[in-house]
This record gives structure tokens, sequence and C-alpha cells, in this order.
């Protein structure tokens, strides 16, 4: 029998704000223990929510780049649950009423072919605390973190529209692309500040059933929520084959040994209105203003990218993909540099460099102007390319100015017809055969030639003009 | 301790100056005052100290007011079993007693001992600081024998505050000057309320109106047919809202825990078990039910008590105040036990918690043991002051009568 996958997700992500999102303490989670917390977080007697008006605007540029619409009214419910994370006992999350219903997100099927992923909802919620399970001496002990309690959270909760491993890993890196570009959040799996959660079930081909899904948790990277979905329908379908049902609950996703185990069955708490809490009213006025703060999305970016700098559809995207990095190649394009060398250089060359030494490009000390200069050198002929190669490396540890590092380390290329001429008359006096081959028609005995020219010059020949120089003397 | 009135007293609290110069105030143990025992009545906050002071204490100090401890109350704050506000003023150690009301607790405390109890429009008054039950229908209350001292109060304590985003943006009656508040001329009285009295007990009642209205007050009778629904919405969402509340009850960071347990989950059923008492632990039981169990009744008490606050609105057009009666005769509301019996003895006051309205509750006396002991009043969304003034002057006609 032929089946299909209808798989659909609830993406928590934690907003990058500053501060919690009812009290004033650091929304920094990783910090020593129980240190960004008060009354409030820790829900002692007499306190109350503050909702933060920057965790209502970081979640509201997140729903706008997930097209989704945002509602004129929201509200904040209880989610009743008792547990040691939660000690008031419910977690405050709008259960009834989300911030913004109905969006999607573009994505290329396993064919390359257009398909369209809907949204649901998005919803604000507050984060619960982190408990710690260890061993002191040999006594099982729990601890309890509050740094996290509070932190400002959204979920995304999709339509059942992804069909395999492949469309879910795509809509999630979409997704993150989306949301970092409006910096909302980072969206790192393997950090925690994305947890993807997937709903799967299986049906015959054709069928329009929904059957009974089954949650997955647990994936801490994509590449991993693609393997959990995909051991999953595969376990589902070897289930239905051995005559079992499928019966509701949740399962964890387990790295090591590559499968889904099952977990505790699923609770599902009340959800009641939050009485202290006001409900969230917002204008048409102020939803213009946060998509006014929109930047330019990454799909109308790579378009402009092809249009406007000529860019090839395949580097255009790239550079879109992350705000920071088109950014920066629009900063070297400006520097007038042309883009497709700008793009090429930095796609092939700055990026690795920059991940060996685990740089941000914020933080990176070759700036875009250095790096114009070192690429206008290269148009320039100037220097050639193993040269700027080796001159990119050495801005990285210096604060000298590329044309400093270019004459201190004797780069500029040697261009001038007679120390050239010399060279080459040098090198085919060394090797008479590979001039012969290259006479009886052996093409390639000239890259040889033009290899020992420029270790002769010891990579400092231009050799556009070697090429052209052993070509005049073998003709 | 002071014949059970007090908890803890400040012995060494001095006068500052301000509209409150030398008046002596006491809060309730669920009322936080940075540094005292807040044990709210309950054994799930035994031994819990306040952190910080709630915004109404704060603002109490600014104004000079002496806060002079910390008065016994029910079981975080529901009913009046143990309650020692009211009686901090009879036996003269408070010129004024803070104290919660989620049913009509400061107005039937001060129903019964003699004095005026009033409740403020909700979202007047900030409740941070507050250790509350039922969030949306809990307001601070004051109690006094002077309603000149509880408007000094209001004008101290009322008004915005960054710390209760629930407090709608609005202005603060004229507690002082009665700036914004039309004087009281026609005063509504309620069909379906006073059906619920027994015949001698409505007579005295609608004798008692007619008394208050030879100030030069128009008496109107009204009819608010769905009257009695205000005591299952009541109910149902106070129940609901006083079941999430409570639970941060768990024994794990303040407050009693049960030794017996074998394990953390055993130990969390086994405090929680423990630590409440008669009267608050079926209520919770009847909220969980209402969220876990039947969260249709509570959608649709929800939808009621929109209703019913349209209902009173409507009855605002045609009286500016409405008078209902407070106490009832054969239902004791410091011996109320149960929760129906709860209910039964706070009827009356059911009204202004369900749709946040002011109220004030002042001694009538006619001469007669088993006349009207106390008249009710409850007014329009922040008619505060012109209630106050009313009850105010009631007060004083009768004082001078006699």
């Amino acid at each position: 029998m032929q089946y299909e996958a209808i798989v659909g997700l609830e993406i928590h992500v934690e907003l990058n704000c500053l501060t919690k999102m009812f009290c004033d303490c650091p929304n920094r989670p990783g910090d020593e223990p129980n240190r960004n917390t008060c009354p409030v977080c820790l829900w002692l007697p007499g306190a109350l929510p503050r909702f933060s008006r920057e965790a209502l605007e970081k979640a509201a540029l997140a729903c706008l780049a997930l097209n989704c619409e945002i509602q004129k009214r929201s509200a904040f419910d209880q989610k009743v649950y008792y547990y040691p994370d939660l000690p008031k006992g419910y977690q405050l999350s709008q259960a009834h009423h989300p911030l913004a219903r109905g969006g999607w997100l573009d994505i290329a099927d396993e064919k390359g072919a257009p398909k369209r992923l809907r949204i649901r909802h998005i919803h604000m919620e507050e984060d619960v605390a982190k408990l710690i399970h260890e061993l002191e001496g040999r006594t099982p002990v729990s601890l309890v973190d509050f740094n996290r309690a509070g932190a400002p959270l959204i979920e995304i909760v999709t339509e059942p529209d992804v069909r395999s491993p492949h469309e879910a890993m795509e809509f999630i890196r979409n997704l993150r692309t989306q949301i970092r570009y409006v910096g909302s959040s980072e969206c790192s799996m393997e950090t925690g500040t994305m947890r993807v959660d997937a709903n799967i079930s299986i049906r015959e081909q054709g069928s329009s059933a929904m059957n009974t899904k089954v949650e997955v948790k647990n994936m801490n990277s994509i590449r991993h929520l693609g393997d959990a979905i995909a051991y999953e329908i595969e376990r589902q379908k070897a289930s239905l084959a051995s005559g079992e049902a499928i019966v509701l609950h949740t399962r964890l996703w387990d790295p090591e040994k590559g499968v889904t185990l099952p977990m505790r069955g699923k609770f599902e708490g009340p959800c009641v209105p939050d009485p202290s809490v006001p409900e969230i009213v917002v204008t048409g006025e102020w939803i213009a203003r946060m998509r006014a703060l929109l930047p330019e999305m990454p799909a109308l970016k790579a378009a402009r990218f092809q249009r406007d700098y000529d860019l090839p559809r395949e580097l255009a995207s790239s550079l879109a993909g992350d705000r920071e990095l088109s950014d920066y190649f629009e900063a070297v394009s400006r520097e007038s540099v042309p883009p497709r060398t700008a793009a090429h250089w930095i796609l092939t060359q700055y990026l690795p460099a920059l991940k060996e030494r685990q740089l941000s490009i914020a933080a990176s000390p070759v700036t875009p102007g250095r790096f114009a200069d070192v690429l206008r050198r290269l148009e320039a002929d100037e220097i050639n390319a193993a040269s700027a190669r080796e001159v990119l490396a050495r801005l990285f540890d210096t604060d000298e100015s590329p044309d400093a590092v270019i004459e201190r380390g004797g780069f500029r290329q040697v261009s001038d017809a007679a120390s050239l001429e010399s060279l080459v008359e040098q090198v085919l006096g060394a090797h008479p055969t590979a001039m012969g081959d290259y006479r009886s028609g052996q093409a390639k005995a000239l890259g040889f030639l033009i290899g020992q020219v420029m270790q002769a010059s010891s990579g400092k020949a231009n050799p556009k003009r070697v090429r052209e120089i052993l070509l005049s003397k073998l003709a | 301790m002071d014949s059970g009135i007090f908890v803890y007293r400040e012995e060494a609290a001095a006068s500052g100056t301000g509209l409150l110069k030398g008046r002596t105030v006491s809060v309730q143990a669920g009322l936080s005052v940075a540094g005292w025992p807040a044990e709210a009545g309950s054994l799930a906050l035994r031994g819990f100290k306040a952190i910080e002071d709630a915004t109404v204490a704060r603002r109490l100090r600014e104004q000079g007011a002496v806060l002079v401890g910390s008065t016994r109350m029910s079981e975080l704050g529901l009913g009046l079993r143990d309650d020692g506000a009211a009686r901090a003023v009879t036996a003269g150690l408070a010129d004024i007693a803070m104290m919660t009301d989620l049913v009509g607790e400061a107005r039937l405390a001060a129903a019964d001992a003699g004095i005026i109890g009033y409740r403020p429009s909700y979202g007047l008054v900030s409740r941070y600081g507050l250790f509350g039950l039922i969030p949306s229908m809990e307001a601070i209350g004051v109690l006094s024998r002077s309603a000149a001292d509880i408007a000094a109060v209001m004008a101290a304590v009322a008004g915005r505050d960054e710390k209760d985003f629930s407090m709608p943006e609005e202005p603060v009656p004229g507690f002082l000057d009665g700036a914004g508040q039309p004087r009281i001329r026609t005063l509504g009285w309620i069909r379906e309320s006073v059906a619920f009295l027994e015949r001698q007990e409505r007579q005295a009642f609608l004798l008692a109106l007619e008394g208050l209205a030879k100030a030069g007050l128009t008496l109107v009778e009204t009819s608010l047919e769905e009257f009695e629904l205000f005591r299952a919405v009541h109910q149902v969402i106070g129940s609901v809202e006083a079941s999430s509340a409570a639970g941060k009850y768990d024994g794990v960071r303040f407050g009693y825990r049960s030794p017996a347990a074998k394990n953390w989950n055993e130990m969390y059923l086994k405090t929680r078990g423990e630590i409440f008492g008669p009267l608050v632990k079926p209520y919770l039981f009847q909220g969980a039910y209402y969220q876990f169990m039947k969260y249709g009744a509570f959608e649709k008490a929800c939808r009621l008590r929109s209703h019913l606050i349209r209902e009173l609105q409507r009855l605002f057009g045609q009286a500016d105040a409405l008078a209902l009666p407070a106490l009832r005769a054969g239902f004791d509301p410091r011996e109320a036990g149960s929760v129906s019996a709860l209910y039964d003895a706070f009827l009356f006051t059911l009204p202004a918690s369900v749709a946040g309205l002011p109220a004030v509750c002042f001694p009538w006396d006619d001469g007669d043991p088993a006349g009207c002991r106390a008249i009710q009043l409850v007014g329009p969304r922040l008619g505060d002051a012109g209630l106050l003034a009313l009850a105010g002057q009631a007060v004083t006609n009768k004082t001078k009568e006699s």
C-alpha cells in the first residue's frame, strides 16, 4: 500500500528581548543560575505580571516576516498544569486569542518546484524554569533555574501541509532566515533558541482522512528534525503493516540511536483567560508602523540583486539569505568593485575566513572598505588572485591598510614586459621538451609553462601577461 | 495578641506629614509591608515575610499614615471567620483598617461592627502587593468610623501604578473636593433583591431607605430579573480564578511542607492536601472542577457576567445609585464555614464584586432592635466619591438625630 505523510510543525522561538516577558529581569537564561529573577518571575505572592512592549514588538515583527495577519485583539490565558518548572501552576500563553493568524512561507520541494506551506497561527507565551537533574553523591537531585522563567517566546503552529522530511527542513530553514532578518531571534536549534516539535500521521495515498498523529520532540538540529520525521514515518508504516493501531502519544527523538521512543501520555490542561494581563489591543496604525520597520526581506532582496547587480540566481540568494552578509556585499560593491567579483570573493574567500576564525561580520577587522581596497587592486591587475588571498588573510591580523600590506609583503605583481620576458626566456630555456610538446599540439603544456614562470617570479607575475608573452614566443 | 485582632504590631511606627498625618492604619496580613510577617491566614504562607511594600502601603506612608500592624484574617481573605480588621477600628487600635473584599468581606465586616466599609471601583487601586485569590473580583477595601477618613485614604492610594497593568487609564475621582462627582439625587432599589428577604426584614429595609431619602433623595423601584445569577456567576468565576491563584502554594519555596512524603510528587500532593482549610479547599476543588471538567459552564458564567454588568448599567440610567441590603437575618457572615453558607451570607454584596463597581456599607439605626442595621449603596464605575459623600452625610445626620 502507498502511504503519504501528513506533518504539522509547532515551533517555539525565544525572542531576543532585553527583558523577560512580564518583568524587567534581564532575558539572559545562560547566566549563573537564578541570578535574573524578581518577585514577578518567581511568582511570589503579591506580584503582578507587567507585559513587555518590546516582546510585543519583536513578536509582531516575526509574525509579519512569516506573512501572518496581526490580530487587533489578542489575550493571554493560563495554561494550567503542575510541574516543578512552573511553580505558579499555570503558564501564560495565548490559547484562545493568538497574536496572529493565517501566514505562509514558500519553499522548494524535492523536485525544486515551489510549494506554499501555510501557518495557522502564532501566539506569544512565557517560557518556564529550567530543570537540571543531577547526582549529589549518589542521591539524584533536581534543581530549578529560574533565569529562563518568563523568557519571551512565540509559538508558530503550521497547518498540516508538510509531506516529507525535506519539506520540513526547508520550511524551518526558510523560517529561520525570515525571523533572523527582522532581528527577533537567532533561531538556533543547537543552542535552544528554537525548538521544533512535529506532529506526524500517515494515510493512504489519495485519501483525505486525518489519522491519529504522534508528536515527536527533542530534535536539536535541522538535520535531526528531518531524520526524526523520516524515522517516525517508517515506524508508523511498519506498525500498520503489522496490524497495530497508531495511538495518540508523544515520542522523544534519541539522536544517539537515531530512533524515536515513547514518553509520557499527552496531558492537556485547561486554558482559562488570565485576569491580570489586560487584553492586548493594537490599532491598524500600529500594525502599519511595525510593517514599516520590516527590512527588505530575502526573497525581494535576492530578486533585486539579480536585477540590479546582474548576479546569477544562486549567488543572489546566498547573499540575500543573511541580512548582515547582504549588507556587507552592498557596502563592498559601493566601493567601486564589480558586484560579481565582490559576490564571488565574499562567498568563496571571506565567509570561510570568518568561519575559520569564528568571527561574525560585525566583529571582523576586515571592514567592507578594506576588503574593497584589496579587490580593486586585484581588478586593476596590481596584484594577482593568489596574492589577494594572502593579503586578505593578513588583514585579519593587522590594522595596517591593504596598500601597506601589499607593499610590505611585496605582493605587487610584476607586469612590466622586460622583466616578464626575461623570466619567460629562462623558463623556455630550461624546459625545451615542454616547448616541443606544445608546438606538436599538446595544449596543456602551456599551463605547465605558465606555472613555471609564476614559480620563478615567486607568484608575483601577472599570469595574464605571462600567457600573452608565452604565446607570442611559442607561435 | 490584642484579643486576636493583630498578628503583628509595629511599635516604632511614626507619623509623617500629608493627607493622613497622624492617622493610624492597620492592614491585613495579606497585604505586603516589607519585612512584616505576611501569612494571609494560611498555612501555605507559614513564616512568610513580605519582601517589598505593596503600592497601597507605600502610598499610605507617603501621605503621613502610621501603619500600626497587620490584622488577623480568614484563610487567604475568603470570608470573615477569623477576621480582626473591623475590631481594630472598634477597639480604637486603628482609625482606618485596610481589608480585602472578595465576596464583600470589607463591607459586611463593617456592617456587622457598626462602622463604614467601602469597596472601590475595580482598577482604581493598585493590587500590587496584595496576596490575591480572585484577581478579577478582588479590591482593597477601607473600613473606618469616618467617611472623610476613607476619602482621604482614597485620595492617597487611588490612581495608576506602573506595577499593576490591569488598571485602566482613567481619571481618579476627586475624593477630597468632589470634583467631577455629581450629587446622588435618585436612589434605586431592586425588586428582585429584596425578594430574598423575609417579610419583616424587607419592610425594615424599605423603611430605612425612606429614612435615608428624607435628606432629599428620590427613591426609584427598579427591576433586574436575573438578580439571582450574581451568585452562580461569582461562584463559578471566583472559584476558577482562586484555583489558579492558589496554584503557587505548594510548600516548595515557602510555607508549610508536609513531612510525610517519600518523593517530590507525593510531597506536592500531601502538602496541598494539608495546607488548605475547610472553606478554601472545597472552593479550590470547585474551581478545578470547572477548569478541568466543565469549562463550558465557566464560559457561560463569563458571558452572563457581561450581561449582568450591562443590566446594572441600564439601572444607572434610572437611578444615580442603587441601594441593596447588607446583612441577612439568620446568615451571620462571621460564622459562614462552608462555600454555600458563605454565598448565602454575602448574597447582597456579590453584585458590586462581579461588576467591579464601588460600594459602601454604613450603619443605620431606626431605634428598633429588629430594624435594619446597615445599608449598602452601589454606584456606577468611578462614582466612588459621590457614594462616600452620601454615606458620610447619612451617618452624620443620624448622629445629629440621636
